[in-house]
Formats: C-alpha cells, sequence, structure tokens
C-alpha cells in the first residue's frame, strides 16, 4: 500500500487502519439444526424432482439409426430416375436440362442413339452416362424442375454417407433402383 | 473491279436516328441501331434474300403494309417502327405458324439450346398456340447423307439449304419437293446429298432439321465450351471453332473471317477431326526393335533420334528433312535450325516437286504482285492456272464461284484436267498433263502478241486458237486481273531431263504475263496467287525451310538438294538419315519407287506423325506421336501472306507432346541453343529472322491474322528477280504414240485423317482412271470396267475403275496420287498404256 506509513493522512482513525480499506465479509448462517438439514436437502431434491419427472415422461430421443424420423412428402434427399411403368423404358432421354440447371454443377450426362431394336429410352436419344455427385449436390430440386419428362425426381433418401468419395458419385443404375433402405414417410397429419 | 463503296445514310428505327451504308438491308442495318430484328430464313452470306419466313416483318412509314426487314434496303430518311401492336402481332402470329407443324421435340433435339426457332419463340412469340389439329408427320430421323441427318418435320421451310447448295456451292443436289404443307427438302433425286461442302447446311439450318451425324447427341451447348483456332489441313487455313467437351474436339464449326473463308468450311474441315480419336492414332514414342515399333518412354525416344541425327561421317552431313502439311511456322523453323545449325545440312524441302531460286520465289511472292483472297471475288478476271480449287484449296472454289456469281468476275481456267470450275468458266483450255511450262510460255506469247503462239502451244498440246482467246480476254477484261496458280506449275523436271529447268522457265513466264497484265506494279485487287502443295506452303517458304532460300528468301550460299535430291541421295549413301515432320513420301512426295529404294537405303529416320502410314510402318527407326490441329499452339501463314495463329482447343490424347518442344529438345541436345520457353518465343525467333515478319507477335496476329503486306516490316522484304525475262523453248509434252499421257492429281481427300475419320470414311478415294470416252472405246474400255495402268515395261501398274469423261483431254488419262492404296505414285512414266483388266 502506497499509503502505508503516511501519519498525516486525514481520515486515519485511531487504530491506524484506514477506513476504506475495511472489506466486510459475509458468513452464512451457523451450519447444524434443522435449518441445516433443509439447506443441505431441499435444494437437491428440487432438482431431483426434474430428473425424475422426466423418468416418469418417457424418452424423446430417437434411436437412430435403428429408429428413423419420418420426412415430409416433399422432402429433397436422394435422386430417383424413373422408367415407364408399361413399357419398363426409362423415362430419361439424356436431354441434359438437368446438368444445365444444377447450380452445383454435379450432373454429368452423356447422351446416344437409341437403337430402334433394343431401346433404352422412350425418345430418340437416351442418357448413356448419367451421374450424379452426391458430394457436391445441394439438393435444390432444380432438376426436377428443369425436367421435361419427369425423368428425375427427388427421393426421400438422406443416409448418403460413404466411405470415399468416388463411391459418392451414383450412376445412372444406382439412381435407376430402388433405394436399399427406404425412409419412412409422414402421414397425413402426423 | 471498283469495291462497292456504299454511302452512309441516316433513318429512324423505334424513335432513334441511325446512321448505316445505304442498300444495307434493314434486318442488318437494324442492329446499327442496336435493334434486334428476328429472322429465320435471311442470311446474308447466302446471297440475295428470299423472304421466306416473314418472320423479319416491319412497319415502314408510308407503306400501308408490314414489310420484310431481310429483303428492304434501308433509305435516307426512312422511318421503321419494329415495336408497334401491328408488328407485335405480326411476328406473333407468325411464329405461331411457324410452330403449327414444328414437333417440339427440344428435348432430344441437337438443335436445343443453340436453336434460333427456340430463342425467337421465346422472345417474339405468343406462348401458345391456337392448333389444336394433328401434326404433319415424316419419318425421322432420316438419313440426308452418311454426314448429315435430316429431320423433315422441324423443317420451317426457310430454304437456307436449298440456296446454299444452289447458290454457294452449286452443287444443285438439294430441292424442295412437293407444294404447301407437304413440302420438304431432299436431293433432287433422292440420293444421298453428296458434296465436298455439304457440312455447312447443318450450320446454315435455324433449327434442328438438318443435323451433323457425327455430332449426334454428343453435347448440349451448356456442356461445351468452344475454341477458336485455325484448320491447318491446306493451304485454305480456314477459321474454325472447335467444340470442346470433356477435353476433346466434338464438332468444327465455322469462324467467320471474310478474308480467308467467307464462314464456310470444307467437309474435311468439318469432320476429319475425328481421326485424332481413333485407336490407330500414334499417342506413345515409338522406336524399332528388331525390326518391329515398339513403344517407348520418350526420354527413350528422344536419345535414340540424336543418336542418329548427331552420327556424322567426318566432314559431310548425312541428314535430310522433309515438311509436310500441318507443320507450322515453329516447328518448321526450329527443324530448320536442326538441320542448318547443328548438323550443318541444307539438305530440307517443304514443296513437293524441285526447288525455285530464292530470287524467282521472292518475285513471285512480292507484296506488289500479292492478290488476295479476297481479290478473287473483285476482279474483273480469274485465271485459274494449272490447279483445281476444290481439291487444292477446296474453300477458293466457293469463292470463285460467288465473284462469278453476284460480282460478275469473268472465270477463266487453264489446266490439263477437266476443272469443276469449267461450267461457269468462260475459257477452259487445257494443256497435256505436266505441260504447263509450255502453256505459260505459249500465253505469254499471245498476251505480249509477239512471239510464236503456236510453236509453245503445240509442245503443251494445247489449241493455240483457244490460247490466243484467254489471252486476248485476259488483256481486255480489266485491271484488275487475278492468277490463282498451283505450286505444281512451277514443278522441275525429273532429274533424268537436260537442258533449262522447266520450273524456272514457268516461273518465269508467270512473272512476264503478271508484267504484261500490270499485276506486278503494286496495284490493289489484282495479282498473283500461289496455291502451295502443303498446309503451311507458304509459311515453310518465308521462314527458309527450303534448300535453295533461307529465312525471307535469303539466297543461301550453297543451294542443298530439293525432296528429289534427298531421294536420290539417300539411295546413293549421300545421306543416311532421313527427318520426316509431318511427311511420308510414300504417300506425300510422288515416285514412290524412287522414295521406296531411298528409305530402304535409309539407316535411320525419324518421323513426326499421327498415323503410321505405309512409309512410316515399314521405314521409320524413332517416330514421334504428332499433334493434331486442334492440340496445336503456333502459326502458320495462309498463301495470301497471312500470318494465322493456332490455338490449343483440347488436350493431347495419350503421352502425346507438343512437337516444337519435342523439336527444341532435340536442337538442344544436338548442341544448338534455344532459349524458347514458349510457343511464342519460337515465334519471337522467327520474326527476328525474317526481316518482313519483323515485330510480329501472337497479340498482333490475334484472332482474324494480320498479313505481313500491310505491315510496316513489309518495307524489308528482298527484292527478286526483275525482268526483263527471257524464256527458253518449252520441253515438249511427252508424245504420246499410241500410248496415253498419265496426268496425276493429288486432292485434299486423299489423307490419312480422311481414312481414319469414321464420320469421312466413306469418302476415301478409290483409284479411277479418267479418260475421254473415244479414247475408251479404241482401247475396247467400258465406263466402271477395271483397268490396269502401266508404263508397259513390266514396271508396276495401278489397278483402276474406268471413270469416262466426255470433258476430258484426248490422249491423257487421270491417275489420283497420293491415295493408299493403288496410287498414281506407283507408275512413274510421262505415258502409260491403259488395258482391261484380265481376269
Amino acid at each position: 500500500m502506497s499509503r502505508t506509513g503516511t501519519t498525516s493522512h486525514p481520515a486515519s482513525d485511531g487504530l491506524g487502519l484506514l477506513s476504506d480499506d475495511v472489506v466486510a465479509v459475509q458468513r452464512g448462517p451457523e451450519p447444524g439444526g434443522l435449518a441445516g438439514a433443509y439447506r443441505i436437502f431441499g435444494e437437491t431434491l428440487r432438482g431431483l424432482k426434474t430428473t425424475f419427472g422426466q423418468v416418469v415422461a418417457g424418452t424423446t430421443t430417437v434411436e437412430y439409426p435403428e429408429e428413423k424420423v419420418p420426412v415430409y412428402p416433399r422432402f429433397r434427399g436422394r435422386h430417383r430416375l424413373h422408367t415407364f411403368e408399361d413399357t419398363g423404358l426409362e423415362k430419361c432421354v439424356g436431354c441434359s436440362l438437368c446438368a444445365a440447371a444444377c447450380p452445383a454443377d454435379c450432373i454429368r450426362v452423356v447422351a446416344a442413339e437409341n437403337d430402334p431394336e433394343d431401346r433404352v429410352s422412350g425418345g430418340e436419344r437416351y442418357a448413356a452416362v448419367y451421374e450424379i455427385n452426391m458430394s457436391r449436390c445441394i439438393f435444390c430440386g432444380y432438376c426436377e424442375i428443369a425436367c421435361p419428362f419427369d425423368a428425375i425426381t427427388m427421393g426421400h433418401d438422406f443416409e448418403l454417407a460413404d466411405y470415399n468419395r468416388s463411391d459418392l458419385i451414383f450412376t445412372k443404375e444406382m439412381l435407376l433402383q430402388e433405394p436399399p433402405v427406404r425412409t419412412p414417410l409422414r402421414r397425413e397429419g402426423e | 473491279m471498283p469495291r462497292p463503296q456504299p454511302e452512309e445514310i441516316t433513318f429512324t428505327i423505334d424513335g432513334r436516328e441511325v446512321q448505316a451504308p445505304a442498300g444495307l438491308m434493314l434486318a442488318d442495318a437494324a442492329k446499327l441501331g442496336d435493334v434486334d430484328i428476328p429472322v429465320f430464313c435471311y442470311e446474308p452470306k447466302l446471297g440475295a434474300p428470299v423472304g421466306a419466313c416473314r418472320m423479319c416483318l416491319v412497319e415502314i412509314e408510308g407503306i400501308p403494309k408490314l414489310q420484310t426487314a431481310c429483303s428492304t434496303p434501308v433509305r435516307d430518311g426512312m422511318v421503321v417502327d419494329t415495336t408497334n401492336d401491328r408488328v407485335k402481332a405480326a411476328q406473333e402470329s407468325v411464329v405461331e405458324f411457324l410452330l403449327l407443324n414444328h414437333p417440339l421435340d427440344c428435348p432430344v433435339c441437337d438443335k436445343g439450346g443453340e436453336c434460333p426457332l427456340q430463342d425467337i419463340s421465346y422472345g417474339w412469340g405468343r406462348g401458345e398456340s391456337r392448333f389444336v389439329e394433328p401434326k404433319r408427320h415424316f419419318q425421322k430421323p432420316v438419313e440426308l447423307s452418311p454426314l448429315i441427318a435430316i429431320d423433315r418435320e422441324r423443317c420451317i421451310l426457310c430454304y437456307r439449304c436449298v440456296r446454299f447448295s444452289q447458290e454457294v456451292s452449286e452443287d444443285y443436289q438439294l430441292v424442295l419437293h412437293e407444294r404447301g404443307a407437304d413440302t420438304f427438302v431432299g436431293t433432287f433425286d433422292g440420293h444421298p446429298y453428296s458434296a465436298p461442302f455439304s457440312g455447312n447446311i447443318i450450320e446454315l439450318c435455324p433449327v434442328g432439321a438438318l443435323t451433323s451425324q457425327a455430332y449426334r447427341f454428343r453435347a448440349r451447348p451448356w456442356d461445351i465450351e468452344q475454341s477458336g483456332s485455325v484448320c491447318t489441313m491446306c493451304p485454305g487455313q480456314c477459321n474454325v471453332s472447335y467444340t470442346v467437351r470433356d477435353d476433346r474436339v466434338q464438332r468444327v464449326l465455322a469462324r467467320d473471317n471474310d478474308a480467308v473463308d467467307d464462314g464456310w468450311l470444307c467437309d474435311r474441315g468439318r469432320f476429319a477431326y475425328q481421326g485424332a480419336y481413333v485407336d490407330e492414332r500414334v499417342t506413345r514414342p515409338l522406336v524399332r526393335v528388331d525390326g518391329q515399333l515398339r513403344p517407348v518412354s520418350w526420354e527413350r525416344a528422344e536419345q535414340e533420334a540424336v543418336k542418329l541425327l548427331g552420327r556424322s561421317d567426318g566432314d559431310g552431313h548425312t541428314v535430310g528433312a522433309l515438311a509436310g502439311s500441318g507443320t507450322s511456322n515453329e516447328e518448321g523453323w526450329l527443324l530448320r535450325r536442326i538441320l542448318t545449325e547443328t548438323l550443318g545440312s541444307r539438305d530440307l524441302d517443304s514443296r513437293r516437286d524441285g526447288a525455285l531460286s530464292a530470287g524467282l520465289m521472292a518475285a513471285l511472292d512480292a507484296p506488289e504482285a500479292q492478290a488476295t483472297v479476297e481479290d478473287l471475288q473483285y476482279a474483273h478476271a480469274v485465271l485459274v492456272l494449272d490447279t483445281e480449287p476444290v481439291d487444292d484449296m477446296p474453300i477458293v472454289d466457293l469463292r470463285l464461284r460467288k465473284g462469278h456469281r453476284r460480282h460478275g468476275v469473268r472465270l477463266m481456267v487453264a489446266g490439263s484436267r477437266p476443272s469443276s470450275l469449267d461450267p461457269i468458266a468462260e475459257h477452259s483450255v487445257r494443256f497435256a498433263p505436266g505441260a504447263g511450262e509450255a502453256f505459260v510460255v505459249a500465253l505469254d506469247a499471245a498476251i505480249g502478241g509477239v512471239g510464236d503462239v503456236a510453236g509453245p502451244a503445240a509442245a503443251a498440246g494445247a489449241d493455240p486458237a483457244a490460247i490466243e482467246a484467254l489471252a486476248k480476254d485476259l488483256r481486255e477484261a480489266g485491271e484488275d486481273v487475278v492468277i490463282l496458280w498451283g505450286e505444281r506449275l512451277t514443278a522441275g523436271a525429273p532429274a533424268a531431263a537436260e537442258g533449262s529447268d522447266p520450273g524456272a522457265n514457268a516461273a518465269r513466264g508467270l512473272l512476264k504475263i503478271a508484267g504484261r497484265l500490270g499485276l506486278t506494279d503494286d496495284r490493289a485487287g489484282a495479282g498473283l496467287l500461289q496455291i502451295p502443295s502443303s498446309g503451311n506452303g507458304r509459311g515453310l517458304r518465308e521462314i527458309g525451310f527450303l534448300p535453295t532460300a533461307g529465312p525471307g528468301y535469303r539466297e543461301p550460299e550453297d543451294p542443298g538438294r530439293d525432296a528429289r535430291g534427298i531421294a536420290e541421295a539417300l539411295v546413293d549413301g549421300e545421306l543416311t538419315v532421313l527427318h520426316l515432320l509431318h511427311a511420308d513420301p510414300l504417300r506425300t512426295h510422288g515416285d514412290r519407287d524412287l522414295w521406296q529404294r531411298a528409305l530402304g537405303a535409309a539407316t535411320g529416320v525419324v518421323a513426326h506423325a499421327q498415323f503410321l502410314t505405309e512409309g512410316i510402318l515399314e521405314h521409320a527407326t524413332v517416330v514421334f506421336p504428332a499433334e493434331a490441329g486442334a492440340e496445336k499452339e503456333g502459326t502458320v501463314t495462309h498463301p495470301d501472306g497471312r500470318l494465322q495463329r493456332l490455338r490449343p482447343a483440347a488436350a493431347r490424347p495419350g503421352e502425346v507432346r507438343a512437337t516444337w518442344r519435342t523439336l527444341a529438345r532435340l536442337l538442344v541436345a544436338l548442341g544448338g541453343e534455344t532459349s524458347a520457353l514458349t510457343v511464342m518465343m519460337v515465334t519471337a525467333e522467327i520474326a527476328d529472322a525474317v526481316p518482313f515478319y519483323a515485330g510480329i507477335t501472337h497479340d498482333e496476329i490475334g484472332g482474324f491474322g494480320v498479313r505481313w503486306q500491310e505491315r510496316d516490316a513489309a518495307a524489308a522484304f528482298p527484292q527478286g528477280e526483275t525482268g526483263p525475262f527471257t524464256l527458253d523453248a518449252p520441253r515438249s509434252a511427252a508424245s504420246s504414240n499410241g500410248a496415253l499421257r498419265l496426268g496425276t492429281f493429288r486432292s485434299v481427300w486423299s489423307t490419312p485423317d480422311v481414312e481414319h475419320a469414321p464420320a469421312l470414311r466413306f469418302l476415301t478415294p478409290r483409284q479411277r482412271a479418267e479418260l475421254h470416252p473415244d479414247d475408251a472405246r479404241e482401247r475396247g474400255i467400258g465406263h466402271g470396267q477395271r483397268v490396269r495402268v502401266s508404263t508397259g515395261d513390266g514396271g508396276a501398274a495401278v489397278r483402276a475403275v474406268a471413270h469416262l469423261r466426255q470433258s476430258a483431254p484426248r490422249g491423257s488419262v487421270f491417275l489420283e496420287a497420293g491415295l493408299a492404296a493403288e496410287s498414281a505414285d506407283a507408275v512413274s512414266g510421262p505415258v502409260v498404256l491403259v488395258e482391261t483388266e484380265r481376269a
């Protein structure tokens, strides 16, 4: 203290202590007694009430991946390519409009001409190569909007993680398949 | 002929005052005022407008009805409205009308995304149709030719393709059949549309009715990049735009450059790109091990090449070099430096037959005597001398037709073989094959009116009266005369011949004719234009890839050997190594027998090649994979002196490396010095060495090229040989004496890239013997019969199919040279026997 030893200070009392240096310490009540016991357990029990209340209330955790949250019908997940139900021909004619619409540039289409003997699609041309790079896709759904033949739609599957980047390039054959595990769809009013 | 210089007028369009040249069609003039008038059928390149599609209707003040802007020339004070309700209603109705029968199958149509019909429907259409009836149907798609697919449902009957066929390429094959709604485009006889320029109609079609078979469903406009460059396959050097997807050329489009190609492209330029992506292409360096070419590493191949080239036998050099079509100035320059600087050899040639002295070449290429391609279109008269444009430089064929049709150019043809220009030519004078020299001497005498015409005319096997008539019309045609002549005219004599050099004599005769017609006195619009034998013949000439001239036509101290001399020296063992830059003498250089012996005698042949053609497959010791045109960077020089720039558009497949870099590495390995790290630095080396190229850079050349004659440095052009020239008595054409004179021709279609391009393979020429029906009858030969052409002394024979042509001169037979099989090069005699082949 800079002021220690200065005797000429006007506020000094008879004890030689400076009054603005006094710090008052707040102390709790003395331990023991009933009040003491309440103080020990009361608040703890109040907290435990919340805890045990939750035990009674049951779980809200969804046990993913064993259990899945249903998605809304318009959820945009993994793409699907479609075929005509009657003829089995692919709807996609390889027009590449999806690739043009794609803001992430993740679709690659290489078209080829249909062999009239062995048709692949309904039109003159078909997609010989149709690839979507799922690691780039932002699931905006523009491809679905651009498609003039409703050949590509956004599915509901979102479990696309993989150990290898190259496995995330989905080929036409993969996109034409039903997804191996189906994502539950939220029902009306759910 | 003075070129039209229209005056500027002022007219008003949509309330804006716009300046435009008088006579310009309103559809074009509107663009000067930033007004876009939609058009389908209008295309200025096709000549006069037809007003077929009615899309360009506009309102003009003072005219009660709407007018077609494409066929209304703009006049001073004209007030035009393109946006009022009446015009808008008309435009909407026309779009609706054009779409009545259009199938709207845009997703499967190759034109989708780059389709004027789509653009205009969006921009000017109503967006809906009231048409509920069934649309008209055709079978689709139909092959119009192996190159073109036609979808008649999509056609809007704009006449563009028909006009191209009728008025531009003048093959008269496409017509419109039927009337009204049943109208459809087809060939007049139902056969496939086969013509050298057929691919242009694909680009002309404003809808997806005509599409390329080769590009069918390959890519969409948003998948691709366009990359401008120059085609190097023939001397025409058309400006092209490569469509690239996934680092590969998928399509070639014309890039308008009025001074070079006028916006057209031949089918070879358009489809031969496919040759770059076939399995036969050499993509790895090869070295001959135990008689077999085996793939090796680049380092090994370079070591082998350096070992071969650098091996010197004491005092003399041992290496000769040939450069062929597709060689850029830079590649030629580096190989020239390898030979002249490190190996001390001057045996290098880029011409096909025989060398001319530097002085004569400089005189023929002098800026004052130089005609441009555009001059062909505006000249008073054009003499096509000893060349067949559609074979040697296809694109000028269209230019000559345009000049004749639209500007009244008087066309005169002189050659041995019937020309495709004969029907529109005022004069078609024939001379015996190889007698160009005698013809030039006779023509000079006829134009000058001094000396004997009959003598040299007889030596040329030509009709003196026809030469006199040709000379008279050339003299009287006007000041602007252009002589388009082929390099073959100045071919040297075979080594066995005695006496004067016929090539030099022909060159002097040509200079004399030019002098008499006033072509050499720096008159714009008149002059000489040479079609060289190789794609970049002029550039290689000017950088000094010649035995008789250094860079910029400098006279060398001691001339080297020309191509034939190199072959003979190889046979004699004076040379042992041959360096081939994009050349295979068995295909490109004639006289097969001599070259076969020469290549057989050579101890080493270093080749840069895209394909293993016969000579390379059998004789090359080291083969470096060569770049295709779309992969190359550098400069080339057009026959009229325009330097043009090659820009790499696509990736090189496999292990192909840049040829210029390989040559630069060889140069350094052989002890030469070059500081060139980029192609541009090699161009700078050339600019330093060739005085009239001084200071030229890639930037200055730009996208459309620059003619060195128009730069200040042109003043440094060396003085060539000046007259007065005296002409020697010309060589007589071989006397037929019962046999037929052999004429050969070489077309741009008989090349490996045409053979290897899947789309063009059907065009690969097969040998046929063209002769006059009377000659054939005397020999008992009928049209289409198989014949055998030989010198008759037990030498090699060529098998061909007899093709009787009424227009062929009597006493001659024509065979094609440069073919892969049964090439005319196998028969070397001036006269041959043609016999029916016995089974």
